[in-house]
């Protein structure tokens, strides 16, 4: 590939820092004009000179610059085109007009004032749609202005839920929102950097001008992939550091469509994706199965007498969780195996207003936990000594209030765990008796807390700890014994070793708990810090510490134990 | 309203027509259609009573109640409240200012002096919360994390009959409803062929008479007497006379029970006595209870980690480790209150020698019940509480030595702890003077308590009440009464 020099490219990359300085200044400076025309302005005017000469000298340098950038290519040649000559224009005319300033043909001037902010508005106009896109203003603006404007309707993940997720076809539907979101502002129509475009499957399968860039069914072979899991910070890394990047999800679902065989207009419902990924693409291709169903609980006084029919046709136990709430829990625990799939079935009418649903030691299976998917505001789920195994639990995934599952004594294994990470609000599982192992628990547990924020809160914990430290006074009775002989002689010897004991626990300089072993005797007191370099700053200087010397130290003369 | 007329209101009946009469018929009829399905046992129905209408009054933390009574009060001074402080008083006098007054029992007022008897265990910080647990507590010092311990329940009863009165039914004066029968009415049952409320009584080690129990302690006072708590021996069959006679198999009994259901059935209706309707139920339970005690009590399936989890003392009937064994398996069948009242606790000589016996009796137990509660994911939504009638005193009541002494009855301090369903766990709450006299910080007054442990159970203690001599009664009687916040989670 033989491009232009790197010096080139170095001042050509210099173009989006300087940019904004004419854009600026030339605006400025229209708006200082048009404010002078008032007489209560008048005086702006005398500043418009000074402005002048920063204006021009900066758009000829960020013209230039520009140019340079231009050489490096990648840019979609019309836009360029238009981007180029009207920066060009636009330095120009800046010159020009301050050309007419020094001459003081006011009137000229400022025609050609005029012009110049004119003309600095379409450039940069075309200077953003190379950089973020031709749609980047309107990509987002409400439908009918985006009709009036002629642009092409949303193809954003976020406003398509027309299709159920079944029918959804998977590139258009799951793919392509993913890419033009990360990666078509850069390898798309307008831009087509290293000749990739990724705004068609056709382009996305062409490659770039270095070969495929994806190949079905195989990820590590796919150097779109490689490219984008790789570290941020490395110089491969897509996309490129700064702009905006793909969330673990994307990821997910690219890999899950690469492995998949890269289909295009194939159904997602007929690639059968696994629970994790199925649960992604829930919460992007409109409503979520949980959602459909998430109707709000009816009132108490509306759902009690179906409430009781069920409970007495099913033999089992159903009340209000609280007088004036909504929510019901149901108890099958008593009927034991005599309660299957078939009658939790029967719970669905119910199923809005359960939030407590206890299925211990029921005959329920894999089947029944189904039912399970239209209870949305389930928040305690017992499953406990049921035939409940892995392939069950994926129909839990639409629970987004489940706090506590009990799993114990079922078959559960580590790859049932995969199912549950989708659970937003789970809180405890239990999982004693299972096929789980502890690493697999101890990783899953792990994985669902901010370790950051824990560790913090330890940290805290320990500088409290430091200061509850610093902050004691040592009261001492000494050792009771009924021999008076021995008693004095600890007290002695405890005395003495008080008395070679630092005032203080915390270091007067910075702060933090002192190391024991660097030590100054100032008036009459040891005095701890925490490393030699306080040490070294207090003898420096000890009256600069005293006051906080006296706040983290017992005063002079009182550090010692008092004996009784 | 008057009892009677209250269980002649049509609510009342409807609900017991729901429960027990239309069941009975259906089970009648069926057995008429399928003669052998009462062979070996009773077809599987639902014989839970509902919660009050409006029950609970807010969203429950704790579902079920397992509430651990050391009966005789276990010294605070040697188990939880540390007072290292007193080492340098033994056998000072404790001074006025702290006894300040305080109604001592007759055995100690004729005493000529007070004597401080520090404790003679050691206490270490365990957990990762760091709470001070004796050494006579090895076990319950590694669940310390687990519990709150409050050291400073209070109560004004100074001898065991009205203190464990007062504490287990809000009065000290006999003939109140206890703690679990306010539960059981309030809440209503989870469990099909229990009772709501379920007591043991297990023996104890330590070597001396202990003082009496009740069965008002576990009694339903003026609420309908199927609330009361059922009490299982503690050795041989759990309940009497559950047994068919010889020669009467289960049809037979299920026939003879629906012909006397019937006749109860027209004599209700006749007097409208409750208590026709509450032994109606009583025959069912008992009929229930003839497959489901053999089945509760056989631990047979029991793991043994589990089983050495609660020690060697658990396949062993009686004893503490097997009631508390049993209290898991109870509150596992959806019995409410499982109460365990543990006798022996009352030291007032020799407390070097038997208080180490009791302790070991409970402590390890208390650990595994705790850990089976939390394995088995019910700690959750089960409260457990410890704790005896009240405390006792720091000074020696007998001959003080520095190896033996005693300790008379303390109410102005004692020490509690709870665990599970909406408990701070790792938490202490309140302190007490150096003396472990009188409270110097969070006072929690015994009603306070009864308070908190309704609160963590749904219900607001003020607004469960029965009518009875013209009064709203209810558990904390008409004193005030405060939810402790500390104790919540």
């Amino acid at each position: 590939m033989s491009g232009p020099p790197d010096i080139v490219l170095f001042f050509g990359r210099l173009h989006p820092l300087l940019v904004h300085l004419p854009i600026g200044f030339i605006i400025l400076l229209a708006l200082v004009e048009l404010a002078a025309c008032f007489p209560r302005f008048a005086k702006l005017r005398d500043s418009s000179g000074f402005i002048l000469t920063l204006a021009a000298p900066a758009a000829i340098v960020t013209a230039t610059c520009g140019w340079l950038l231009s050489l490096a290519g990648g840019y979609q040649d019309h836009l360029l085109a238009w981007h180029k000559w009207m920066g060009i224009a636009t330095a120009g005319a800046c010159t020009l007009a301050a050309l007419l300033y020094l001459l003081k043909w006011k009137r000229l001037y400022r025609v050609c004032l005029a012009i110049t902010a004119a003309v600095l508005v379409v450039a940069s106009h075309f200077g953003g749609s190379l950089t973020h896109g031709s749609d980047y203003l309107v990509r987002y603006a409400p439908a009918p202005l985006r009709a009036w404007l002629g642009v092409a309707p949303d193809l954003a993940p976020s406003g398509n839920k027309s299709f159920s997720l079944a029918d959804a076809p998977v590139f258009a539907g799951v793919i392509q929102p993913i890419l033009q979101q990360n990666c078509v502002v850069c390898h798309g129509p307008e831009k087509a950097k290293a000749g990739l475009r990724l705004d068609s499957l056709p382009g996305l399968l062409k490659g770039s001008e270095n070969g495929a860039v994806v190949v079905a069914g195989k990820t590590a072979d796919s150097v779109l992939l490689k490219r984008v899991l790789l570290p941020p910070d490395s110089d491969d890394h897509m996309p490129p550091d700064g702009k905006p990047q793909p969330s673990t999800d994307d990821l997910a679902l690219l890999q899950w469509w690469v492995t998949a065989g890269t289909p295009g207009n194939t159904r997602v419902g007929d690639l059968k994706p696994p629970a994790d990924i199925e649960h992604i693409l829930e919460a992007r291709l409109g409503p979520p199965k949980a959602a459909m169903n998430a109707a709000p609980p009816k009132s108490l006084a509306e759902v009690l007498p179906l409430a009781n029919q069920v409970a007495d046709d099913l033999n089992i136990l159903i009340s209000p969780i609280a007088q004036n709430e909504p929510w019901l829990q149901a108890n099958a625990r008593s009927a034991g195996t005599n309660f299957t799939d078939a009658t939790l079935a029967k719970l669905a009418p119910l199923a809005a207003n359960l939030r407590w649903l206890d299925l211990a030691g029921t005959g329920v299976t894999d089947t029944g936990l189904t039912t399970l998917a239209a209870m949305p505001h389930l928040t305690r789920l017992h499953l406990e000594r049921t035939a409940a195994t892995d392939a069950g639990l994926t129909s839990l995934a639409g629970l987004r209030e489940l706090e506590y599952l009990n799993l114990y004594a079922t078959a559960v294994s580590d790859a049932g765990l995969r199912a549950l990470k989708v659970l937003p609000k789970l809180r405890q599982l239990y999982l004693w008796q299972t096929k789980v192992t502890v690493d697999a628990a101890k990783a899953f547990a792990d994985a669902r807390v901010d370790q950051r924020q824990l560790q913090a809160w330890r940290d805290e914990i320990e500088q409290l700890r430091a200061k509850i430290k610093g902050g004691q006074m040592l009261v001492d009775l000494g050792t009771a014994t009924t021999n008076s002989t021995p008693a004095t002689n600890t007290a002695t010897a405890a005395a003495s070793v008080a008395a070679a004991k630092p005032a203080n626990t915390v270091c007067p300089v910075s702060g933090q708990p002192v190391d024991p072993a660097q030590t100054v005797v100032y008036e009459g007191r040891v005095v701890a810090f925490c490393c030699g370099d306080c040490k070294a700053k207090f003898q420096q200087n000890p009256k600069a510490f005293l006051a906080k010397l006296n706040l983290v130290a017992t005063p002079a003369g009182t550090n010692q134990a008092k004996s009784p | 309203m008057e009892p009677l007329n209250h269980f002649l209101q049509r609510q009342t009946r409807r609900t017991f027509f729901k429960s027990t009469g239309l069941a009975a018929g259906r089970i009648a009829l069926a057995s008429l259609m399928l003669p052998g399905l009462f062979g070996a046992a009773a077809a599987p129905r639902s014989h839970a009573h509902p919660a009050l209408p409006g029950l609970p009054h807010f969203a429950p933390k704790a579902r079920r109640l397992i509430y651990l009574f050391m009966n005789g009060a276990p010294s605070q001074i040697d188990l939880w409240d540390y007072k290292p402080k007193m080492q340098a008083l033994f056998n000072a006098d404790l001074p006025d200012s702290i006894r300040n007054g305080q109604r001592l029992t007759t055995m100690t007022s004729g005493q000529k002096r007070f004597p401080v008897a520090p404790s003679i265990y050691q206490f270490a910080p365990h957990g990762e919360c760091g709470t001070l647990v004796s050494e006579l507590l090895p076990h319950t010092a590694q669940t310390v994390d687990d519990l709150c311990v409050v050291k400073t329940v209070y109560t004004e009863a100074i001898n065991h009959d009205p203190a464990s009165t007062y504490i287990l039914t809000g009065n000290q004066i006999p003939g109140k409803p206890s703690l679990g029968a306010w539960l059981s009415y309030g809440l209503g049952s989870e469990a099909d062929n229990m009772p709501a409320f379920v007591v043991m009584t297990p023996r104890w080690s330590a070597k001396r008479d202990a003082q009496a129990i009740y069965q008002r302690l576990w009694g339903a006072g003026f609420l309908p007497s199927q609330h009361q708590g059922v009490a299982l021996r503690p050795a041989g069959d759990p309940v009497l006379y559950l047994d068919n006679p010889p020669g009467v198999d289960a049809a037979a009994r299920r026939a003879m029970l629906d012909g006397l259901a019937k006749l109860n059935q027209a004599n209700f209706e006749r007097t409208g006595d409750p208590e026709v309707e509450t032994r109606i139920s009583q025959y069912e339970m008992a009929f229930q209870m003839q497959t489901s005690m053999p089945e509760l009590t056989d631990i047979s399936g029991e793991p043994s980690s589990v089983l050495d989890l609660y020690g060697p003392d658990a396949t062993k009937p009686g004893t503490f480790a097997s009631s508390a064994l049993l209290a898991r398996r109870l509150a596992e069948r959806g019995v409410r209150v499982v109460q365990i009242l543990h006798r022996g606790w009352d030291h007032h000589g020799d407390l070097p020698r038997d208080l180490p016996l009791q302790c070991h009796d409970v402590d390890q137990p208390c650990r595994a019940l705790i850990l089976d509660l939390k394995q088995r994911g019910m700690l959750d939504d089960t409260l457990v509480v410890w704790g005896g009638e009240f405390g006792r005193t720091i000074y020696c009541q007998s001959d003080l030595s520095h190896t033996n002494y005693g300790r008379d009855h303390h109410p102005r301090c004692f020490t509690m702890w709870m665990a599970g369903g909406g408990v701070n766990a790792g938490t202490v709450l309140g302190e007490t003077d150096d003396f472990s006299y009188n409270v110097v910080r969070d006072p929690v007054h015994i009603r306070d308590l009864n308070a908190t442990i309704l609160h963590l159970m749904g219900i607001d203690h003020r607004l469960l009440t029965y009518r009875f001599q013209g009064l709203e009664q209810k558990l904390t009687g008409p004193q005030e009464a405060s939810v402790v916040k500390g104790l919540l989670a």
